[in-house]
């Protein structure tokens, strides 16, 4: 970990936090998803379509469904009203490597419109 | 009638694809040269209802767009319940070529969209004489996988819904909300296996790098458009693809996506109508 990445990281997620623990739909989803963002990696608890708990990831051998980590630029990027071509979309992002998507994903492939709009509800509104 | 119809017509015509008969669905609007419109993996010719609102398009085109067998109103030819649908590149020429045959269109233009797109570099290579003009949106000779397409297709993920959340990310940002989701909802009400079976051709049978030989642009121009935020078939693809075909011309479309005739048809006609006027002539 580098300072400035962790301090990067604890922003986003501090901006993550804010939007995504009121974050809900009508869905009969369930799972535990590892996000991080930068070196700062959280457990997003989502139960029957809601947002739980975001809780930091610092036990060892903490479990999760999958995950889905970014660079601090992917995420602020992505986070952009009107993001930049490529960096709209996490598989746009995975392709280009600033994120990886990693573990069991039958769950995310399942559910994965709400995985993505949660995934962005830290996105800027349009002025 | 006090209601306002629009000018698309539907009809239903039957012809042989490969020796098996298949009752194809198509819609139409306008007359004029004929305009034959391809639509993406896995959707239907809903792609296309914009353009054939369009007067400025359809005074000087007769556009008609079919969905293609499997796929919206056409039915499967008989016996699909013991196969598995696969699309390869002979049977997409010869269905393209069978359906401009049944309607005995007059050296059509066709235009298609993604594996459409893909499919107008092979009639180009093969039956450019058949062809007034081609344009391929979101066209390339080959361009890098970007998921596993066995999650298109299995017991425990819903595929009409995996198949639209995979490709929402393909609609640029700048669509409107309405149009976006019109294009995701064609995705949700696709066949089972059907966008899979698509990109079989996509993925598998149709790599065209170093294939294209012997393009003639000078008899049968070829438009390249593809937009800016397609991070599936990419602007360097299709500007890659260009290079190896002379006389093809390349547009990249601000503010578009994969599905620009579909998702922002306002946008997408800022850059087709100069195409149309300048093949019209």
């Amino acid at each position: 970990m580098t300072g400035s990445q962790t301090a990067a990281g604890a922003q986003l997620l501090q901006r993550f936090r804010a939007r995504a623990i009121s974050f809900s739909k009508p869905r009969l989803f369930s799972a535990d998803i590892l996000v991080q963002f930068a070196d700062v990696p959280v457990i997003v608890r989502v139960r029957d379509g809601s947002v739980t708990e975001i809780v930091e990831h610092r036990v060892p051998l903490q479990s999760s469904d999958f995950s889905i980590k970014g660079t601090s630029e992917g995420w602020t990027k992505f986070w952009q009203s009107m993001p930049p071509a490529g960096w709209h979309d996490i598989f746009a992002l995975n392709k280009r490597k600033e994120f990886s998507i990693e573990g069991n994903l039958q769950p995310l492939m399942a559910h994965l419109q709400y995985v993505k709009d949660l995934l962005a509800c830290a996105r800027e509104s349009i002025k | 009638m006090s209601v306002k119809l629009e000018p698309i017509v539907g009809r239903y015509t039957s012809f042989d694809i490969e020796g098996k008969r298949c009752r194809v669905y198509f819609e139409e609007a306008g007359s004029g040269i004929p305009l034959v419109c391809l639509h993406t993996a896995g959707a239907d010719n809903r792609q296309y209802q914009h353009l054939m609102n369009d007067p400025e398009v359809t005074s000087k085109f007769r556009v008609i767009a079919f969905d293609m067998p499997w796929h919206g109103k056409s039915y499967p030819p008989a016996g699909f319940q013991d196969t598995e649908y696969r699309l390869s590149t002979s049977l997409y020429v010869e269905t393209i070529m069978s359906f401009c045959r049944a309607l005995e269109l007059e050296r059509p233009v066709v235009m298609g969209c993604s594996i459409g797109g893909r499919i107008t570099l092979q009639l180009a290579h093969l039956h450019s004489d058949q062809f007034r003009a081609l344009i391929g949106i979101e066209a390339a000779d080959h361009q890098e996988p970007w998921y596993d397409t066995s999650w298109l297709h299995r017991g425990d993920v819903h595929g009409g819904e995996v198949c639209a959340a995979l490709v929402s990310g393909l609609v640029a940002p700048q669509s409107p909300e309405v149009h976006r989701h019109e294009t995701l909802w064609q995705y949700m009400q696709g066949g089972p296996g059907i966008f899979k079976g698509d990109l079989y051709f996509y993925r598998v049978d149709s790599d065209l790098r170093g294939k294209l030989t012997g393009i003639r642009t000078d008899l049968c121009p070829l438009y390249l458009l593809t937009g800016e935020y397609d991070f599936s078939c990419t602007p360097e693809d299709t500007i890659r693809t260009a290079q190896s075909i002379p006389g093809a011309k390349v547009t990249v479309m601000k503010e578009c996506g994969h599905f620009p005739m579909s998702e922002n048809p306002v946008r997408f006609r800022e850059y087709l109508l100069p195409v149309l006027k300048e093949i019209a002539g």
